[in-house]
């Protein structure tokens, strides 16, 4: 990937708008710069040598920081003790610190992050996991300050925080290690069996002396036995502890039969009768927890995405004392009473009464609503909702621990715990099957005791190998991870693999309206015009003030060519004022307007109003954009019940339902009201299909059978989906969901394959007419064939 | 067929070496990011070069 268009930032791959064209000398040739942000970026990796990282790079990178010095006093705040005992482990000599990082997008960024940072003096060691956005890194504090660290990520274009690993992630992290460890064990100890099991049979045809025989059976017990203690034991632990529930699971006859084999080969070995089946014990053991690790992982990677909360809870809080002097401490110390300051563009650390100051409030995240909130003296805000524009004073109300956001929070881990288990099939079936092979087997032991005691032993064992649940358990693990592959191509990340089975029962689909039917951005749908002014110098004017704004609303006004306004301020809670060629113009709300020409303010006039002089001369009306495949979305899914639950007004709710043909639409519900909705359904007997994106969602998200977060889901939706959408295409659901089908069907398939198999050899093993070979031969031809029936889901 | 009594067990030694190997990559959390490791080849020892040729400035500092 290299820049083809010359109209594109040769560093972050944005169009170049304004004009105004930055260079820098990349590779030899000076290439255009869309920023001096960018600009700043390129010549620091350039003069750092690092040229290479454009030649192999295959993505883009991210805008750089136009305010870069104002970004790095920020970072100071990173180098108090309190803050740094939260993340960094101190060794004595070294810290460590493990930082989450932006902008990251392909290899080429970690090579040039460590490059960069392995420059600096006072750095061990770094590491970047790609993959996982993350970078490890150990330096000597009395030589460099964290804030330094972050400030040299941030001179090449990333921008970085600490990070701390959640209890969920450390685990999986931990089980990810074991299942790796065990695997390589079966692995390696599989390759030396076989070995050995081919050279014994072709003793059956050839001829090997006895005692050689018996020093190859002696070998392969040895090798076999730290596979079936240290690889299998994660069955073993399985099967126990299903035990101590009352109930057998599939690990259950998973672990009788490797037991059972590798016993009866250990005794076949030891008394030098019967035959030994070291290598099948190994290769079931390396084949099955190889599919247990896919699953697992495919798992893990979901939860390395939604890992990062840390955007939503600032750390710091500047706390004015009794002497009105400010200082900075932590969010999480702040008492209720205690008085704070927030300055504009800041995230509020916990939740409050304002007690000075008005302004305007971004309440999004909690609400879903997309309109900012006008909030004064005497109003309630929320941690984690940003503060727009004006400064607050406000009286903390709550500690950050019993926040809006984490009660929310804590609300879905409940909704997570109630969670319907889905019932799957191989489960339910192992289970009955294998009690009666279990009675079977048991049944056949006690009637060859009577019959011909000395075989008794054989072939309750043999009824035990040629009735191996291998193909059994492999049916759904195979069927899963084939078809979660197949969907992460789609960009369809599924965390939990159980809600294929839930999937095609689904008859209630419910959407969240902004961020997941719309664009969560805001443009200009319809203009009104006053006092004959011209449509494209109205734009252009608008343009010219919004420039200075850093509103969501203020994305609806652009323009190639905006006015210039000079003078320009922020006019709390109403809007922007400035001059254009001596005259004063405003933008804002209809309080900004000096005379309202009559206009009176009602409730819902959500319009943006434009003066000029003294002349009102155009009214916009804002509003969020559907996006584009949103109406193939919910053409695909017209075959279910279609609800909309949205945080918005009745008027932008209803008018997207309406575009869209979603016939039941419920708007201004907050999360537990959406909350309380789908337990509703759900205790009618509905199974329900939940698609959103906002944290207000993540309750929601958690109760549903079966959720979606979609597009830029919030970290907070992401962790309570079971599916995440990663690029931006919602026609791609309606794969998931007949992926789903599908996938039932394979799961179906290779059920009556394996059963109707056992079912087969069943009585042949009870009768005895199974020698030991035929048996395992059986075995691993039936577990084959489900292996490859499911890996056609790939195609 | 003698000489097997002595193979085997070297065989035996070499797979304990190896998992011993595995086991340490596994803890060193070598298998933890391997998108990333496939590129270095591409960097690491010309840029290295160029970096001590053309940029003794940088290093002064």
């Amino acid at each position: 990937m290299q820049n083809s268009n010359s109209q594109n930032c040769y560093h972050c791959g944005l169009p170049i708008i304004n004009g105004e064209v930055f260079w820098a000398d990349i590779l030899g040739e000076p290439r255009k710069m869309c920023c001096p942000g960018c600009q700043a970026v390129a010549e620091a990796i350039v003069s750092n040598g690092l040229e290479d990282y454009y030649r192999f790079r295959t993505e883009f990178a991210d805008k750089g920081d136009e305010l870069l010095t104002e970004t790095l006093d920020t970072l100071k705040a990173y180098d108090h003790e309190e803050i740094q005992q939260e993340f960094v482990v101190d060794d004595g000599s070294q810290k460590q610190i493990q930082l989450t990082i932006e902008g990251i997008s392909c290899a080429a960024c970690g090579w040039l992050i460590e490059k960069q940072l392995l420059k600096t003096p006072g750095i061990k060691r770094i590491a970047v996991n790609v993959s996982a956005r993350r970078a490890t890194i150990n330096w000597i504090d009395s030589e460099l300050k964290l804030s330094e660290i972050i400030g040299q990520l941030e001179s090449i274009g990333y921008h970085a925080l600490p990070f701390q690993a959640d209890e969920h992630e450390a685990s999986y992290q931990k089980e990810s290690k074991n299942y790796l460890k065990r695997i390589g064990l079966a692995g390696l100890m599989s390759m030396q069996v076989m070995m050995l099991a081919i050279g014994l049979y072709f003793g059956i045809f050839g001829s090997i002396d006895d005692a050689t025989k018996e020093f190859l059976h002696w070998v392969s017990f040895l090798l076999t036995t730290p596979v079936v203690l240290y690889s299998g034991f994660t069955f073993y632990k399985s099967a126990f502890s299903s035990l101590r529930m009352g109930s057998v699971n599939m690990d259950f006859s998973v672990s009788i039969a490797i037991i059972g084999t590798f016993v009866a080969s250990a005794w076949a070995t030891i008394s030098h009768t019967g035959e030994i089946y070291f290598e099948s014990v190994c290769m079931f053991i390396f084949l099955l927890l190889i599919s247990r690790f896919l699953e697992h992982r495919s798992r893990h990677q979901a939860s390395l995405i939604s890992a990062n909360m840390f955007k939503y809870i600032p750390l710091t809080a500047m706390q004015i004392d009794d002497d009105n002097k400010q200082t900075s401490v932590l969010a999480k110390h702040l008492k209720k009473g205690q008085k704070i300051v927030v300055r504009p563009g800041e995230t509020f650390p916990v939740d409050g009464v304002i007690i000075n100051g008005n302004g305007n409030v971004d309440e999004s995240m909690l609400t879903g609503e997309s309109e900012k909130i006008r909030k004064s003296t005497g109003a309630h805000v929320y941690g984690g909702t940003i503060n727009l524009s004006g400064s607050f004073e406000i009286e903390v109300e709550n500690e950050l621990k019993l926040s809006l956001v984490n009660k929310i929070l804590r609300l879905q881990e409940l909704a997570l715990s109630d969670k319907p288990k889905a019932a799957v099939y191989a489960d339910i079936a192992s289970k009955y099957f294998i009690v009666i092979v279990l009675g079977i087997t048991l049944i056949s032991y006690v009637g060859w005791l009577a019959y011909q005691p000395e075989r008794a032993f054989w072939v309750a064992i043999s009824i035990l190998v040629a009735t191996c649940p291998c193909a059994l358990s492999l049916a759904t693990p195979t069927a899963l991870t084939s078809a979660i592959a197949k969907l992460n191509q789609y960009g369809l990340l599924v965390k939990r693999a159980n809600i294929i089975d839930v999937m095609p029962d689904v008859d209630t689909v419910i959407f969240d309206k902004t961020g997941t039917l719309t664009n969560g951005h805001f443009s200009v749908s319809d203009v009104e015009l006053f006092n004959a002014a011209d449509e494209t110098f109205v734009y252009n004017l608008a343009a010219g003030l919004e420039l200075y704004s850093k509103h969501p609303i203020s994305h609806a006004f652009q323009s190639q060519t905006p006015c210039a306004v000079s003078q320009v301020v922020t006019v709390a809670g109403k809007g922007l004022q400035g001059t254009y060629q001596s005259q004063v113009v405003k933008i804002g709300n209809i309080s900004i307007l000096d005379n309202s020409d009559g206009l009176r303010p009602t409730e819902d006039d959500s319009r943006v109003y434009l003066q000029l002089g003294n002349q009102l001369i155009a009214a916009f009306s804002v509003k969020d954009v559907v996006k584009k495949d949103a109406k193939q979305l919910v053409d695909d899914l017209r075959s279910k019940q279609l609800v909309m639950l949205s945080g918005d007004s009745e008027i932008n709710a209803s008018l997207v339902a309406d575009s869209l043909g979603i016939p039941n639409v419920y708007f201004r519900q907050t999360p537990i009201q959406k909350l309380t909705y789908i337990q509703n359904l759900q205790a009618k007997g509905h199974k329900v299909l939940m698609i959103g994106d906002g944290i207000n969602d993540a309750p929601v998200l958690a109760a549903a059978d079966v959720s979606i977060a979609v597009g830029d889901a919030s970290d907070m939706a992401k962790r309570s989906a079971d599916i995440i959408l990663l690029n931006s295409k919602l026609s791609n659901v309606k794969f998931a969901v007949s992926m789903a089908i599908k996938v039932r069907t394979k799961i179906k398939q290779n059920m009556v394959w394996a059963i109707g198999y056992n079912a087969l050899i069943l009585p042949l093993a009870v009768a005895g007419y199974l020698s030991p070979w035929m048996a395992v031969i059986g075995m691993s031809l039936s577990s084959i064939i489900v292996v490859a029936n499911s890996i056609r889901l790939l195609r | 067929m003698s000489i097997i009594y002595v193979l085997i067990p070297i065989a035996i030694v070499l797979v304990l070496l190896a998992i011993g190997i595995f086991f340490w990559a596994v803890k060193s959390n070598q298998f933890e990011d391997l998108e990333r490791q496939g590129y270095n080849i591409l960097f690491d020892d010309d840029v290295d070069k160029k970096v001590q040729v053309k940029k003794p400035k940088t290093n002064d500092k």
